[in-house]
């Protein structure tokens, strides 16, 4: 209703955006996009042409009805749209900064935006003009005509704002920078039209603005917020968990006033739930006006579908989440065994299937992720008040195994990139890592992928025990099935509550006597020696050895073995994070009894507690932002940025790097200096595989020197350098950027960290890759320079009521604003990356910060 | 009450003040035990009899003074009473349902007293009639289930458990109870698993429901299907087994702690013993005051779980903080969380979460270290009846650990390393170990560490084969996993081959003596079965090429053993006697050893005499053995990797059935204590009502 309307108001947008203030209370939740609102009922197929819903089909498939809407908007958009909106948005543009235009103006020559821009509803002047061509929606033509058609009759803003190049990233830009609420709401409602993804990677900047700018500002956002979080749970929480964080700056007492802690309460009180009831009454009446609502409307009984078998005496574990939270917590004496109470369990679960699914309270939607995270953070705590490394990693295994209980559950890992739900915690994989006085634990999640975290039915739990669950594969004639058929399957096995009398101690006996049957099968398998004995047994003819062999074989196999690192205590970590991951998934899958199924993934997060990851999430920003200008601008720079969760402004996870190890424990365990390792690992220097191991190692020095100058990055001991297997070095912990660095010790003064051990790998300072690595790091600063304000506007928001400290001190956006050298040319700018370079190689400072790391942490 | 007790003491006191006072609960006893109906004349007398505290004494020596004839007169009335019992459990008056599980108590138990003899269905009928016993007894079990499930007082929870252990253990041999077949059919399995499941009853009831269900899992165990077995075997909700699991550990860490406790009373210092010492010149022996009570029936309810449930494997090495009791008595202390993700609103209490406490001096445990650490310290004592047999129920326990293939996974796993301080016996020649330097290493290590320590401690003259055939027959099980999973564990294999060694010279040393009574040649053919495990298979699983050398160094630096050994086993083999055969099998399973001693030995002594070197150091000998390898051959045994698994019929169906009789036995002994000491309850009950 309201919402989308919103959505098609150029500049209808801020009467609506007025008009929304005053509805919000008054109308029932805005169930989903596509109730038809009787304001504009003349264009009933009004949807949201530009709000993918995140559970379902292609957005395109909202497309078709799109074209009948622009029409009819367009006659709306002429009541409200041309007097108001334009008005504002001229005034507004004398107000913008020239530099800003001429900025825009690259951006239009710069050609097709990477995305295609869903149409957005035209103006009424143009209206005419695209008539004609009103069935082709959305099309990159249109657009472009409509540009080539009006520069001079609208003003630039305006016409910016329409233009499909007016991505997220200018929107964030001018909501930060204008002062005018017409355009801030105009670009408020704007926000719905962007894919989700886009928005999401500026979530934390428009959170941060609506805690900590003016009321306008918030006004403007918070209506995209809300409709989000409608939508989505994991879109609640990272909204509430950035609220937290980023209100935890404020002074206390206004804290608790503000609209940050506010907005947060209403999201965690989860009044915010999705209209499900609705949609779910009406599928008929709904179906033809979105298809896509319907399906999400639809696929809620769908997803009840495999859990409606309370007439089958299953004992599913989960039918929804709503039965798990109920059978675990309330009814505790389910059993397998236990007819009497399972029966009355499946009544229970049948009965509050709808209400909970449906009409879900406060509990159900939002609490299992929030106390899966709770419980991770706990452990966290309490293993930081544990003395040794030995303790915390028992400790922390003990504490997973618990957690095993609970699982699995409507529970996912954020850091992912795909729907799924948690089955299990492979608790003894689990690790704690280095530090000092902190916890952060590395723990592997197994998690079954699946379409929609929040509709589809969580898998049945499957008892820890191996065998139990080989039985089960067994019984599996197929593994292509879907889930719901294999929960089916899987309750026969252990469903013996239905015929308790079929079972007798004989059958007890048969089930011991199997076994050694299995023991067998894999001995054959794992150890060529049982088959001999077994041959040998059959032939009766005696078998000799020699028992060199037997002792050769030993060394061999000994020597053999995969170069793994030796178990330290002190170290823990070092060990998992050697295991190749393709390795380690392949052992956790085969000790899994989740494993067998076609959609098991396995996952790893670094938990963190205690640590504020504000600024990772920021250096994770500007990392990613600069990574895709590099890529846009084709500069093969290579960098990692790794995703970040904040959860509070002292807690979070990470995503690990896949098969990286530090410099420190390549260093400590090789014994190599670094180029050997390299020819160790990769092969002669001529080979192709050395080669690329080579230029991956230059691509990526070049992508992180260039961030480590920009950003100031310190701390940069080879603890916090990682070495991947593909030769790329990768930095972890931006804990000291832009205006902060440790201890003011006064070392590492140089701009980024090249040791002549680096340089030696990219062939030594005169070799053909040094130079190379040059000229990616100048083509790298000239692409950045060019699109330096998508950059410098991530910093600035966050700077907006924060206490970081990379913030410290007033001078933080001159100096990064002043490192991109806006005013060099090209040649000056090739000299001052060649004074960088020097500058870095021939500090003394690193080899200092290096030594100086030695000796106090023990980081080689 | 106390009215209806004051009018009648008024009564008596007028009516017939010679006679000796008697309470008017025992009057109403008398007047059933006379032969007319009791309500007869007193319609309500029923009601009232239930009102009335219960004299249980009175009313067993009651039951036991009527002999024969005068059973048939009274039986009617004492099927009455039982049938107003039942109907009483369903009273909502708390008062009443107490007073009516007491009378059965003591009904139970007086009928079994008196016809010790009796075959269990004149029992029946005299508790129930025939006639009706069935539909007496589903009664009986279904109030009890309900009172157990629903949410009635806990110490009435507690009588409930207390009558269900008194019936179950009223005879000797729980499987002539013929009473139970109706437990059979109505099952309190459900309840039990239930008390089990949910922390705060586990807490207080949890030692009950786990003695019941050990004892409930072994009637007729091996003539009959029982129900409680089959359900046992399958259940497979982890609050559930894993509460069995706690209520398990709490009592074995109770037990050690108690141990300790009394270890350190006892070696409180130089002078302490120095005096114990003296004094044990003249008193019994110091051992009996270090033997704390050792607690079967917990040990076979693990037994049991082990046994029995796949599943409660995992539990074995689910962790828990240890849990100091003494610190903790009164909160029950839970070690799963019971509720789910998502249930309980978000609470701020997991830091200061009571079940897991922070102090960072506790060392994590779970239940398999405990069961370890307890069996350390059952396993020094073997002299007593209860002592040897729980030692046994620990081994046979661990053999069963040792066959399953989850918890072999566990036992092995590389990241999963515990100290596990196991109490070592002192001895003469060697200090005991200080606990703190205790590497940190997979589990495996420390079962083995028990094993090693068994053997070396227990070769005497009262020899415990059984135990050590079992405790033989556990390390090969390891060594099987490890060979065929490949796993290589750091382990310092050279104690247990010498442990293994000094088994073998005290077999030999002691033959004339231990033949009498036992098949030696059994125990040194498994012992010497294991040293070709290592000669055979040592390249896939011994940690590194020198423990390979080693390993020949030992049995050629005892070889005297060897060759002793042999000369023996020919000896018997080549006489025509009992033990021909069995001496023939270690004949064959030499042969390895004795081609490695054969061809290492001139070896070893044209080095010494080329180098001129009387007395070789280790370093030579293994420099020798490396350099001597290529011309040995070695046959390949049949089957060392083979193992005939566990199964507790028929070997094991004796010792069960005798250790469920002493079981049965002691938890009698304890229940009547309880169950007469029940005047709290009815303080309790007489303040709400």
């Amino acid at each position: 209703m309201k919402l989308q309307s919103n959505l098609h108001g150029g500049g209808r947008s801020f009467l609506a955006a007025m008009m929304e203030e005053a509805e919000q209370d008054t109308s029932p939740a805005p169930s989903d996009q596509n109730s038809p609102s009787p304001s504009i009922s003349s264009s009933p197929s009004l949807s949201l042409p530009s709000t993918p819903s995140s559970s379902c089909g292609p957005p395109q498939a909202a497309t078709p009805p799109l074209c009948v809407i622009s029409e009819g908007v367009s006659e709306l958009s002429l009541v409200i749209d041309a007097e108001v909106a334009q008005l504002a948005c001229q005034e507004v543009l004398q107000k913008v900064k020239l530099r800003q235009v001429d900025d825009d103006v690259t951006h239009l020559q710069n050609g097709a935006g990477p995305q295609a821009e869903p149409a957005i509803a035209k103006p009424s002047k143009i209206r005419e003009e695209d008539d004609p061509e009103g069935l082709a929606p959305g099309s990159v033509k249109s657009a472009r005509r409509r540009q080539r058609h009006n520069p001079s009759k609208q003003s630039w803003l305006l016409r910016l704002f329409e233009s499909k190049l007016f991505d997220v990233s200018m929107a964030i830009s001018y909501l930060h920078n204008s002062k005018e609420p017409g355009v801030q709401a105009y670009i408020g409602n704007r926000l719905f039209s962007f894919p989700h993804e886009d928005v999401d990677f500026f979530l934390p900047q428009l959170l941060n603005m609506y805690i900590h700018m003016d009321e306008d500002v918030g006004d403007a956002i918070k209506p995209y917020v809300v409709h989000r979080c409608r939508q989505s749970i994991s879109f609640s929480l990272q909204c509430a968990w950035l609220l937290g964080a980023y209100s935890s700056d404020m002074h206390i007492s206004t804290q608790r006033h503000s609209r940050g802690t506010k907005l947060r309460k209403l999201i965690l009180s989860d009044e915010l739930k999705p209209a499900g009831p609705r949609a779910r009454r009406d599928p008929l009446m709904l179906t033809p006006f979105c298809p896509t609502a319907a399906h999400v409307g639809g696929s809620g009984p769908l997803g009840g579908d495999h859990g409606l078998s309370p007439s089958k005496r299953t004992h599913q574990r989960s039918k929804s989440d709503a039965t798990v939270s109920i059978s675990l917590s309330s009814n505790l004496k389910r059993t397998a065994s236990n007819p009497k109470v399972e029966s009355s369990q499946d009544e229970d679960s049948s009965s509050s299937y709808d209400s909970l699914e449906f009409d879900s309270g406060p509990p159900v939607r939002l609490a299992p992720q929030r106390e899966f995270i709770k419980s991770l953070m706990g452990i966290g705590k309490r293993l930081a008040t544990l003395p040794t490394k030995e303790q915390k990693t028992q400790r922390l295994i003990s504490e997973l195994s618990l957690l095993n209980h609970k699982l699995p559950a409507r529970v996912w890992l954020p850091t992912a990139a795909f729907d799924h739900h948690v089955v299990r915690v492979p608790h003894t994989q689990a690790v704690v890592l280095n530090s000092k006085d902190k916890a952060p634990y590395l723990i592997y999640v197994e998690v079954l992928e699946c379409e929609n975290f929040e509709t589809s039915s969580v898998p049945i739990r499957i008892p820890e025990n191996r065998i139990r669950s080989t039985r089960s594969v067994e019984n599996l004639p197929d593994c292509g099935m879907t889930a719901e058929q294999r929960a089916g399957s899987f309750s026969v096995v252990p469903n013996y509550d239905n015929d308790d009398e079929a079972w007798s101690v004989d059958d007890i006996g048969e089930l011991q006597v199997e076994l050694p049957e299995i023991h067998t099968n894999s001995c054959d398998n794992i150890s060529q020696f049982s088959v001999d004995s077994i041959t040998s047994l059959e032939s009766k003819e005696p078998v000799f050895i020699a028992a060199g062999d037997i002792r050769r074989r030993l060394s061999e196999q000994l020597a053999q073995a995969p170069t793994t690192f030796k178990r330290d205590p002190e170290d823990p970590s070092a060990v998992a994070l050697k295991e190749p991951w393709e390795e380690k998934v392949r052992r956790i899958r085969e000790g899994s009894p989740y494993g067998h199924f076609p959609n098991w993934r396995l996952l790893s997060v670094i938990v963190k507690c205690g640590d504020d990851l504000r600024q990772e999430l920021l250096a994770f920003q500007v990392l990613q932002q600069l990574k895709s200008i590099w890529e846009q601008e084709r500069v093969p720079l290579w960098i990692k940025p790794y995703k970040i969760l904040v959860l509070s402004a002292d807690s979070g996870m990470i995503e690990p790097v896949m098969n990286a190890v530090s410099l420190h424990q390549v260093k400590k365990q090789s014994q190599l200096s670094l180029l050997d390792y390299f020819l160790q690992e990769h092969g002669a220097p001529t080979t192709e595989a050395f080669l690329s191991a080579q230029r991956n190692f230059v691509q990526s020095c070049a992508g992180y020197s260039l961030i480590c100058y920009l950003l100031q990055v310190k701390d940069r001991h080879n603890g916090n350098i990682l070495l991947d297997a593909d030769g790329h070095i990768i930095h972890i912990d931006f804990g000291f950027i832009l205006s902060s660095s440790p201890k003011n010790l006064g070392f590492e003064t140089s701009a980024f960290k090249l040791t002549s051990e680096f340089v030696d790998v990219m062939g030594g300072p005169d070799g053909d890759m040094f130079n190379y690595y040059k000229m990616l790091m100048l083509q790298g600063l000239i692409a950045a320079r060019k699109h330096m304000d998508r950059v410098l506007q991530i910093v600035e928001i966050m700077q907006q009521g924060s206490q970081l400290p990379c913030f410290h001190g007033s001078s933080t956006m001159r100096g990064l604003k002043e490192r991109f050298h806006m005013s060099l040319t090209e040649e000056q700018l090739q000299l001052l990356i060649d004074q960088l370079v020097d500058g870095s190689m021939r500090s003394l400072t690193t080899k200092l910060y290096d030594g100086f790391q030695y000796l106090t942490n023990g980081i080689m | 009450m106390s009215q209806v007790e004051k009018k009648a003491g008024l009564l008596r006191r007028t009516s017939s003040s010679k006679k000796p006072l008697k309470e008017k609960v025992v009057l109403m006893y008398d007047e059933i035990f006379a032969k007319e109906d009791p309500a007869k004349n007193n319609p309500r007398f029923w009601d009232e009899l239930f009102l009335m505290k219960v004299n249980l004494e009175y009313l067993e020596s009651k039951l036991e003074s009527v002999d024969g004839e005068e059973v048939q007169r009274i039986q009617d009335n004492i099927n009455s009473l039982f049938h107003h019992c039942v109907q009483a459990l369903g009273e909502e008056h708390q008062i009443k349902v107490v007073n009516a599980l007491q009378t059965l108590c003591a009904l139970f138990r007086g009928v079994h007293q008196k016809n010790k003899s009796a075959s269990g269905f004149d029992i029946i009928n005299m508790l129930m009639g025939f006639d009706k016993a069935e539909q007496r007894m589903k009664d009986l079990m279904e109030r009890l289930d309900s009172l157990l499930c629903g949410d009635s007082s806990e110490s009435l929870k507690s009588l409930c458990l207390k009558l269900l252990l008194c019936l179950v253990t009223v005879t000797d041999n729980i499987s002539q109870n013929t009473i139970l077949e109706y437990v059979m059919i109505n099952s309190i399995f459900e309840a039990i698993l239930q008390i089990l499941s949910d922390v705060s009853s586990r807490g207080q009831h949890g030692y009950d429901a786990v003695v019941l269900l050990a004892l409930l899992v072994n009637y007729r165990k091996y003539e009959s299907v029982n129900p409680y077995i089959v359900k046992l075997s399958i259940v497979d909700d982890e609050p559930t087994l894993d509460g069995m699991g706690v209520v398990v550990h709490q009592a074995l860490t109770e037990y050690n702690r108690q141990y300790k406790d009394k270890e350190e009373e006892n070696q409180g210092g130089f002078f302490s013993t120095l005096t114990s010492m003296v004094g044990s010149m003249f008193i019994a022996d110091v051992d009996e005051k270090l033997s704390v009570q050792t607690n079967e029936a917990i040990l076979l309810a693990l037994y049991e779980a082990v046994h029995l449930n796949r599943n409660f494997i995992t539990v074995l090495a689910q962790s828990h903080p240890e849990i100091d009791i003494a610190t903790t008595p009164t909160t029950p202390t839970p070690t799963t969380p019971t509720t789910p993700l998502g249930t309980t609103p978000p609470s701020l209490d997991m830091m200061n979460n009571p079940e897991l406490p922070l102090d960072p001096n506790l060392q994590t445990s779970n239940l398999l270290i405990t069961f370890l650490k307890y069996a350390s310290i059952v396993i020094q004592d073997t002299k007593d009846e209860h002592r040897l047999n729980s030692a046994r129920l620990c081994l046979i326990i661990l053999t069963c650990i040792a066959e399953d293939q989850y918890a072999d996974a566990f036992l092995h796993d590389d990241n999963m390393n515990f100290r596990v301080n196991l109490h070592r016996m002192p001895m003469r020649h060697r200090k005991k170990a200080v606990d703190k330097n205790i590497p940190s290493r997979p589990l495996v290590c420390a079962v083995l560490d028990l094993m090693v320590e068994f053997i070396v401690t227990h070769m005497m003259k009262d020899f415990p084969m059984d135990l050590y055939l079992r405790c033989v027959q556990i390390i090969h099980k390891l060594l099987c996993y490890q060979k065929k999973c490949r796993i290589r564990l750091h382990y310092t294999w050279r104690e247990l081959w010498s442990a293994l060694i000094n088994l073998l010279k005290f077999l030999l040393s002691n033959e004339t003596t231990l033949l009498a009574k036992h098949n030696i040649f059994h125990l040194a053919l498994l012992v010497v079965n294991l040293f070709n495990m290592f000669i055979t298979y040592g390249d896939t699983f011994l940690p590194t090429s020198n423990s390979y050398d080693e390993l020949y160094y030992e049995i050629v630096r005892m070889h005297q053993v060897f060759d002793n050994l042999y000369c023996m086993v020919l000896r018997v083999s080549t006489n025509t006697g009992q033990w021909k055969e069995a001496a023939s099998k270690v004949t064959h399973a030499l042969v390895n050893v004795r081609a490695i001693i054969n061809h290492f030995n001139p070896k070893i002594e044209s080095y010494a005499a080329v180098n001129h070197i009387s007395q070789l150091s280790e370093e030579q000998v293994l420099e020798v053995v490396r350099s001597n390898y290529d011309t040995l051959t070695l046959k390949l045994q049949d089957g060392l990797d083979q193992f005939e698994r566990y199964s507790e019929q028929p070997k094991e169906a004796a010792f069960f059935k005798e250790l469920v009789r002493s079981i049965s036995l002691n938890v009698r002994k304890n229940v009547s204590l309880n169950t007469l000491s029940q005047d709290v309850l009815l303080k309790e009950f007489s303040t709400i009502s």
